[in-house]
């Protein structure tokens, strides 16, 4: 919710700003695969420019302009830092100094630790420094096992070959089909999608049908703080997530709704002819209904005991 | 002397076509006198020119290097000197720039044309230096020898035929250059599936690049980028040297031919035959280790290996060799590698984890046949906390790897310069024999020893090509049994 008197409703759940300082601009890599980039359908190429808007949205700081907001910067206490790091006359240019700003903010996330603290128990375990219970092991390796959660695909849960430990993202895409969040106001709507990489929000792929619905592969880290999951914030437990990965194609009447005909309006947060771009190759989502799903309700408990341990040590 | 008739004849030519009718006898005398100065001064050029070129025979007598002890080139450069005229050979080292100017003679008038640049073969046995013809000079060895090898390799999996591939194996050029008869440098170059670039998936490569130094008492030293010296294939890798189209499991899966550290060496072959080697190199960096992929499952050490790239050099490793040739025919011999593998990387789980691997091989030629076998084993230490971290995973870090082999080749038939090899083969290894306990339900089941039976023929022609094909059959994974051909050199 934002906006002027913080009644107005947005249109995504609001991601972390943790574990940004190195995700790329976003590009295409070598095999196609859509990379980087910042925001849930990566439209912001660096982090200052992902700065900028909340500041000028009308659903998030609601600010009137640029000017406006160096109004407001003008009269604050830091204003003559601004001044001793860009010059004296940096306040006077509302372009220059809304860039500045943008900048700088992007230097805090970068810079300090507190953004990337890597504090959790998992990082001390992969420093060999603590061990994990016996829970937390099997849900590790539910987490790695391909044939299981096959979680890693997206999210790596191993150290890189030089030696940096894991994001738990690859800082791809993928179309899960998530669930139409009748919450946010817009859906009401029956021609409102939201649909990512292709748009509304982002404009300059609007020509690659075959990417829409797609959103952003976020970090793991913290992910068991949350109160809202995916980019229309769908779900509010990380329980719910999980049973949905894997029910998803299992027994989808527990997730959409039901047409008039009785089956599960599958992927209904898509346009119908869109639908076929949702992820149903790679595990767990290439079940069918009547299968068994790839995670047990007691695996999916041990699971979320490994994703506890992905908390920051200042969050638990 | 036949400058002398000549001049006479020309002389008479001269005088029979001056004008002979001259009425004044005084102006013929004149005319004679005119010759004459001119015949003393042809004399005296004559004289000259012989002069000079008697100096420079001496010159060049004088500058002829002494025969260096390297082994003489093979027989053409031998016949390539005689064919020079009077003047002795001109510089022998090989077309590629000489490094030592005062050394050169200076060209005669007329230079000979240079020998052919001989191409030595590195890796046959050398011919005895000094000449077969007394009283020829023999000459000098070149101080820069180039060798070869290639292999393209054809495979075809007998149950999947759409996984027929044909590749240029490798190419390897190399070089060695001799500053004097003690010291010399070993290069080789290699380019692994014909094309590299960032979108192709060929390799080039700096296999070897070292400096060799022989001291008095016979120990040699080395330093640089060189070969382990394990097993029987890893130092003799060409194609010519070893049976079957693709190099054997055992040396590629365990020992991790063409297995290369940067360091320093030394060595030294007794009288006894017995050949000794040590040295202090680069190791593995357990770093690289990427459970997720199955590169670790396909062979442990070649996943980790370092090749002189960048290397991590916190930890480094030490290895020994010992090589018994006492007997004619007869090679037995073994080696030891050993090193930890951590590198004190930060927040890494196992900086004290070590690798060790040792071998025994034999090699035993009685008359036409060529026998071989080997065992070779592998270990790494202290896994448990980082194969934790890669629960669920399909390949963590193993504990133990072997394997073995034992191969009997036979010179069935030769003629002229075809000979003709065929040759079968047992290997038996296990790149994931062991694992470290981990917690019951989370570790990876051992797989069973692998099996392979490979059965084939190398033709040899003439002493560089052969043309091998060959069949082999897989006990556990029947999928990648397959018909081998494939064609190499080596010089």
């Amino acid at each position: 919710m934002g906006g002027p008197s913080l009644a107005t409703q947005g249109f995504r759940a609001v991601p972390s700003l943790r574990y940004l300082n190195s995700t790329p601009a976003f590009f295409f890599a070598d095999d196609g695969t859509s990379t980087g980039g910042f925001n849930h359908d990566g439209r912001a190429r660096t982090l200052a420019e992902q700065a900028q808007r909340p500041f000028l949205a009308p659903h998030e700081m609601a600010n009137a302009s640029k000017a406006d907001v160096l109004d407001k910067v003008r009269r604050a206490a830091y204003a003559e830092e601004l001044r001793a790091a860009f010059g004296a006359a940096i306040l006077d240019d509302a372009d220059a100094a809304f860039d500045r700003i943008a900048f700088a903010l992007q230097q805090f996330q970068k810079e300090d630790p507190a953004f990337h603290p890597f504090s959790s128990k998992y990082d001390r375990f992969l420093a060999g420094k603590a061990q994990l219970s016996d829970a937390e092991l099997r849900g590790l390796g539910l987490f790695n096992n391909p044939g299981k959660g096959n979680c890693a695909a997206c999210h790596p849960s191993a150290k890189s070959a030089d030696g940096a430990s894991p994001l738990f993202t690859d800082f791809s895409y993928d179309n899960l089909g998530v669930p139409r969040n009748a919450a946010i106001a817009a859906t009401a709507d029956p021609a409102y999608f939201d649909m990512g990489l292709c748009g509304p929000d982002r404009t300059d792929l609007t020509a690659r049908q075959d990417l829409c619905g797609a959103f952003k592969v976020p970090t793991l880290r913290n992910v068991a703080t949350r109160k809202t999951f995916f980019h229309n914030g769908a779900f509010t437990t990380l329980r719910d997530v999980l049973r949905f990965y894997v029910r998803r194609d299992t027994n989808p009447e527990e997730w959409y709704p039901l047409a008039a005909d009785g089956t599960a309006d599958r992927f209904n947060d898509l346009p119908a002819a869109l639908r076929g771009n949702v992820n149903t190759t790679e595990a767990p989502y290439n079940r069918k209904p009547g299968m068994a799903p790839a995670l047990s309700d007691a695996e999916i408990e041990d699971l979320l005991q490994f994703l506890g341990t992905l908390n920051d040590d200042n969050q638990s | 002397m036949m400058k002398k008739t000549l001049l006479a004849q020309a002389l008479v030519t001269a005088l029979a076509i001056a004008p002979a009718a001259h009425a004044d006898e005084a102006a013929l005398m004149k005319r004679l006198d005119q010759l004459a100065a001119e015949l003393e001064k042809v004399k005296a050029e004559l004289a000259a020119t012989r002069q000079k070129a008697d100096a420079v025979e001496q010159r060049q007598q004088a500058a002829t290097p002494t025969a260096p002890a390297a082994p003489a080139p093979a027989a053409p450069a031998t016949a390539a000197a005689p064919t020079a005229p009077a003047a002795p050979a001109g510089p022998a080292t090989a077309s590629v720039a000489p490094t030592v100017p005062s050394a050169q003679p200076v060209p005669v008038p007329a230079p000979a044309p240079a020998p052919a640049v001989p191409t030595a073969v590195v890796t046959s046995p050398a011919s005895p230096a000094g000449s077969t013809y007394p009283g020829i000079q023999a000459p000098e060895a070149p101080r820069t020898v180039f060798s070869a090898y290639g292999e393209i390799n054809y495979n075809r999996p007998t149950r999947n035929a759409s996984g027929a591939q044909l590749d240029v194996r490798r190419t390897v050029l190399g070089f060695e250059h001799r500053f004097d008869e003690r010291t010399k440098v070993v290069t080789e170059l290699e380019w692994e599936h014909a094309v590299t670039s960032a979108s192709d998936q060929g390799e080039a490569a700096v296999e070897q690049v070292y400096v060799e130094r022989e001291f008095d008492t016979g120990l040699r030293a080395k330093a640089g980028l060189f070969l382990v010296p394990a097993g029987l294939l890893n130092q003799n890798h060409e194609p010519t040297a070893y049976y079957g189209v693709e190099r054997n499991f055992v040396e590629t899966a365990i020992i991790p031919t063409t297995w290369r550290e940067a360091g320093v060496g030394v060595g030294k072959t007794l009288d006894n035959g017995l050949a000794l080697e040590g040295g202090l190199t680069t190791g593995f960096d357990l770093n690289k280790w990427d459970a997720s992929s199955s590169e670790g499952r396909e062979s442990p050490l070649g996943s980790i290996h370092q090749e002189g790239q960048l290397a991590r050099a916190r930890n480094f490793a030490v290895y020994g060799a010992a090589n018994w040739r006492g007997m004619p025919g007869l090679l037995l011999g073994g080696s030891v590698f050993t090193g930890t593998v951590g590198h004190a990387t930060p927040n890494f789980a196992a900086n004290d984890a070590r690798v060790t691997l040792w071998d025994l091989h034999a090699r035993y030629n009685p008359g036409r046949w060529d026998l071989s076998a080997l065992y070779a084993r592998g270990t790494i230490s202290n896994t448990e906390a980082l194969n934790l971290t890669f629960v669920g995973n399909p390949a963590p870090v193993p504990s133990s790897f072997y394997g073995w082999y034992g191969q009997a080749a036979y010179r069935l038939w030769k003629q002229g310069d075809y000979s003709l090899f065929p040759f079968a083969r047992y290997e038996r290894f296990n790149t994931a024999k062991t694992f470290a306990a981990v917690p019951a339900g989370l570790g990876v089941a051992t797989a069973p020893d692998e099996r392979v039976v490979t059965v084939g023929a190398n033709l040899r022609v003439g002493s560089g090509v052969v043309l091998k094909a060959d069949y082999q059959k897989f006990a556990e994974d029947k999928s990648r049994d397959r018909v081998n051909l494939g064609v190499g050199f080596s010089f």
